[in-house]
């Protein structure tokens, strides 16, 4: 459990509770503007000064003495801006989320979701490696905002899916090798289950570059069955954030929990079911590590 | 080790070029750590924001460049310039 459980979960992980999901909550936040207005500008959010500076060059801004400090402070204190009245669409206020599994994933497309779902291009690909895919599944609001944004739109397809095809399609990416992620925009509303990729994804760039919680890591952790790991290293090329390493003199692959982000993609490419997610509060040195 | 520099020749690849980034960005696909962001440029007005002539690529990320000059190799137009 997390702060942002503790704020908005009533009790479950922030992304279990209902309420987050409802029209009602984006109506009562004024979201629809907000959110028309972050989508329009959306490919211009790095580049937008803010206070007087822009992300360009950003880890070198960083790393400078004091000023560098004041920095992270001012950008980490954005990114999480609960306060509805001062948050600025311009450069997306209160817009973070977590790593899921692909289990909760379904969770939330089946049961919480709030209709209509679409799926469009993702914006990160396409501005970071020039590659139009559709992989993200928007729903509530922020669906019907897109739809009228032609340049997130697939072409030859059906943009509105129902749950079902919402669950398939994300079962698709993640087996693929896509990582799951939940997001507040802007907090505490929920309205989008991303299939990430590092380091072409906004979020994962800063948060693996330059560790600002833009994206917290799962509330799962990765655990291997030493006796069944064969040493395939298949699941060596499916972590996004190297994690998994083979060593050949014990003919297995270890694992390294500081770096695991709890996404499970892994056990995809385990043939012998040796890999499986474990609740991060049952491993005692990674409770509570985000 | 020293800031590394990447600059992009504006008169050659996008506002002022002949090359639409949106058609090209090769170096997109080359660079391994995803240094560049292709974006259309600020300062026009809302209704010209999607003219082709206004998308540009800046080199967003310079701190987690390699220096490996693939994107220099990939340029058609030779816009782009590492130094450090």
């Amino acid at each position: 459990m997390c702060d942002w459980c503790m704020k908005h979960g009533a009790g479950k992980k922030w992304y279990m509770n209902a309420k987050n999901y409802s029209d009602q909550l984006a109506k009562d936040l004024n979201l629809e503007d907000y959110l028309t207005e972050q989508w329009m500008n959306f490919e211009t959010v790095f580049i937008r000064k803010i206070m007087g500076l822009s992300s360009i060059g950003l880890g070198y801004k960083l790393k400078m003495p004091i000023i560098g400090r004041v920095i992270r402070w001012v950008v980490e204190r954005m990114i999480h801006k609960e306060e509805t009245k001062k948050r600025n669409p311009m450069r997306a206020d209160g817009h973070f989320g977590q790593v899921i599994p692909l289990e909760d994933g379904k969770i939330i497309l089946s049961e919480l979701a709030a209709e209509p779902i679409i799926e469009n291009y993702c914006m990160c690909r396409w501005m970071q490696r020039g590659k139009k895919e559709a992989v993200c599944i928007n729903f509530g609001i922020l669906s019907e905002i897109i739809e009228k944004l032609p340049r997130f739109i697939p072409k030859n397809r059906v943009v509105r899916i129902d749950r079902e095809e919402a669950m398939q399609r994300l079962e698709e990416h993640n087996k693929k090798g896509y990582i799951a992620s939940v997001w507040f925009q802007p907090v505490p509303y929920i309205c989008a289950i991303c299939s990430c990729e590092s380091p072409e994804c906004g979020g994962l760039r800063l948060r693996n570059n330059f560790d600002l919680n833009v994206v917290y890591k799962a509330e799962y952790i990765i655990q291997l069955d030493q006796d069944k790991c064969e040493g395939c290293k298949a699941c060596v090329s499916m972590c996004q954030f190297s994690a998994i390493r083979y060593i050949p003199s014990i003919d297995r692959v270890i694992i390294d929990y500081d770096k695991c982000f709890g996404c499970g993609i892994c056990r995809h490419a385990c043939k012998n079911d040796a890999l499986r997610l474990i609740p991060r509060e049952e491993y005692p040195g990674f409770d509570g590590k985000y | 080790m020293s800031k590394t520099k990447i600059r992009i020749d504006y008169s050659k690849c996008g506002e002022n070029g002949k090359v639409d980034p949106r058609d090209c960005h090769k170096c997109l696909e080359v660079c391994d750590p995803c240094v560049f962001l292709m974006h259309e440029a600020l300062g026009y007005k809302e209704e010209d924001l999607y003219n082709p002539q206004h998308w540009r690529i800046t080199p967003v990320w310079p701190s987690v460049c390699t220096r490996c000059f693939y994107c220099v190799k990939a340029c058609p137009e030779k816009a782009i310039k590492i130094s450090w």
